[in-house]
């Protein structure tokens, strides 16, 4: 229709399939996210860590490259497990600090701005809405966590002659169930943070509290009470519990068990977080206020 | 007329507080006005409408699809606009548009078309590709009707839609809410405690008071019945106070209904065949003096005015028009 007619008419063309419809949300997050200054630049750090380790892998397979380092024993760069759930760390950290940037923008910026009744007067969930907001996060941290690992398993299957895939199979849904787990945990995190905080900054400084302070609280607590228990309200621990269990104790937490909380425990309490974290979305992500009293 | 929201015993409770109690009723008109003082639940019930906030009890159906189980349904055909200030403060208007126009299942390259298209109707075209945050509170209002529009709606919610705007702002949206109802197949509900504004764009009207519904009128049938209401100021001939009497019991033989005020005039409502001539040779034969005539017809705010001083809360039927004001010696006259 040409600008110049200006007289209202109604749409009668096709329309999107209304499952689909969070992408959209999701869409038109990754185009704001990129348009922040650095972004691409920060995000681009991020895959570093993979791609060091995945020329650690090349070079241990290399003879070539070996002699031109002038390398006379590999052994240290062995390829097991610990190597891999080394690589998880590196990158959980990394998931971590992009998330406390760029998380803390994604609702909060729909609150500040009452934008959510424009959102929900749609044929648009609440869970809908936090489902294009997640797969966000989702999308982003899952491109240097599990990909690029499991990219480079497939590089040392590739590249080895022997029986190690044989033996070392189970690596690789380790780290993707893994680095899900991590990503799930930090997504709801900042999105329930999102909600309850409105300014940036906090929100940020809000999501690297939750892992620091209740970790440092923990630790008074276990050495007063001279118990384990603290460690329960300490993610990061938690998720080496989890992640030690899912590469068979490529850490060997197992040998010092006594000290350590117990795999379940740490399973739970992880659930119990990501519940809290819905919970805590669910009270605040509403097209209206409701004031009681 | 088929009814285009019917409530059916609607209840909202919200922070412990009934905010509306048992609504019943039918809305047919091509564009619905919701008046009320502030407080008085319009805005809860369009919210309910919406799916914002679940019914305690009993339901709404919106072109008889039922609010409680088909809402995701009727909010594809539904556009909003709501009261305060909602926006993606970081977009270009345009781009704000079409992500809307996008959640309600266009395709992108229409959503796009129509959000062009949008802004261009409510008279933004210059300034959509600047930041919605820049923009002025007029501009936008203007972003938020564009917004409701642009995915081609069935049916517009128009929360306070000339809320905080300057005179030409006001006509400016006024105008384009009636061309909005008269262009295309799409029926309003304009919520607002302005009368003037409902008066200029609604033709049927459902008054709320204290989260009831104090009265339903369809003002196009009240225009159309042209009811004709007078007020006169009349004196004794002779000085008798009897002759007024008979005046108006001879007013009343040939149909009017009257009331005396307290001030001494009479207000009368004409049926349609009695001309005014008549009244002048009724005040012949008893010797009364027609010393002032004012004319007026009902006007919304007649009928605002009585729902709202009613003692009852009872609504009356669609289309009923309310006792005349000048039946009425509390109610102010404030004709057209």
């Amino acid at each position: 229709m040409a600008v110049y007619k200006r007289n209202y008419r109604s749409y009668s063309g096709a329309l999107t399939a209304s499952p689909w419809r969070f992408l959209i949300i999701a869409r038109y997050s990754f185009i704001e996210l990129f348009a922040i200054r650095f972004f691409g630049s920060v995000l681009v750090t991020c895959f570093f860590p993979s791609l060091i380790l995945a020329f650690i892998v090349y070079l241990t397979h290399s003879e070539t490259v070996q002699a031109l380092m002038n390398l006379q024993n590999t052994n240290f760069l062995a390829i097991n497990s610990l190597f891999f759930v080394r690589l998880l760390q590196i990158e959980g950290w990394f998931a971590l600090l992009l998330t406390a940037w760029v998380g803390p923008t994604l609702v909060s910026s729909d609150l500040a701005n009452n934008a959510l009744p424009l959102f929900l007067s749609r044929p648009l969930s609440r869970a809908q809405y936090v489902a294009g907001k997640m797969v966000v996060l989702f999308a982003l941290l899952s491109s240097f966590t599990w990909v690029p690992g499991l990219l480079v398993f497939a590089l040392q299957v590739t590249l080895d002659k022997g029986t190690w895939l044989h033996d070392n199979w189970w690596i690789a849904p380790a780290y993707f169930a893994g680095a899900l787990i991590w990503v799930a945990l930090l997504s709801l995190l900042a999105l329930a943070l999102s909600a309850w905080v409105k300014w940036k900054a906090l929100g940020s400084l809000a999501l690297m509290a939750t892992f620091f302070v209740p970790a440092g609280m923990g630790e008074v607590f276990n050495v007063v009470t001279r118990m384990r228990w603290g460690r329960l309200f300490n993610p990061g621990y938690l998720i080496t519990v989890i992640w030690n269990d899912l590469f068979h104790d490529a850490l060997h937490f197992r040998s010092a068990a006594w000290e350590n909380i117990p795999v379940p425990l740490a399973w739970a309490s992880m659930l119990s977080m990501c519940l809290i974290c819905v919970w805590m979305l669910s009270r605040r992500l509403r097209a209206r206020e409701v004031v009681r009293g | 007329m088929t009814a285009v929201i019917e409530l059916d015993n609607l209840q909202v409770r919200l922070g412990g507080r009934a905010i509306l109690n048992g609504l019943c009723g039918s809305l047919g008109g091509k564009s619905i006005g919701l008046l009320g003082p502030n407080g008085s639940g319009k805005s809860t019930l369009i919210n309910t409408l919406l799916g914002f906030h679940p019914p305690a009890a009993g339901t709404a159906r919106i072109f008889g699809q039922d609010i409680r189980t088909s809402s995701a349904e009727l909010r594809a055909g539904i556009g909003y606009m709501p009261e305060n200030d909602a926006f993606i403060s970081n977009m270009t208007g345009v781009h704000f548009v079409r992500y809307m126009a996008e959640l309600s299942g266009l395709p992108p390259a229409q959503a796009m078309e129509r959000a062009h298209e949008a802004f261009f109707y409510v008279g933004l075209g210059e300034a959509r590709y600047r930041k919605v945050g820049t923009y002025s509170l007029g501009m936008k209002q203007m972003a938020k009707l564009a917004q409701a529009i642009a995915h081609g709606p069935r049916l517009l919610f128009l929360d306070e839609p000339t809320n905080g705007l300057d005179p030409p702002a006001r006509q400016r949206m006024v105008q384009l809410i009636r061309e909005i109802r008269d262009d295309g197949g799409i029926h309003i509900v304009l919520s607002s405690h302005l009368l003037r504004d409902v008066e200029e764009c609604c033709d049927e009207v459902m008054i709320l008071r204290n989260g009831s519904i104090a009265a339903i009128s369809n003002l196009e049938k009240e225009r159309q019945e042209n009811r004709k209401f007078v007020e006169l100021e009349v004196s004794s001939l002779n000085g008798a106070a009897g002759s007024v009497d008979g005046f108006t019991a001879a007013m009343e033989a040939i149909g009017c209904e009257c009331a005396r005020s307290r001030n001494g005039s009479i207000k009368l409502v004409m049926p349609a065949e009695v001309e005014v001539p008549r009244l002048y040779s009724l005040a012949a034969q008893q010797g009364v003096q027609i010393r002032r005539m004012n004319f007026r017809r009902t006007s919304l705010e007649d009928i605002f005015l009585q729902a709202m001083e009613g003692g009852s809360a009872a609504a009356r039927s669609n289309g009923t028009a309310p006792p005349p004001p000048a039946m009425n010696q509390g109610v102010q006259s404030g004709g057209l």
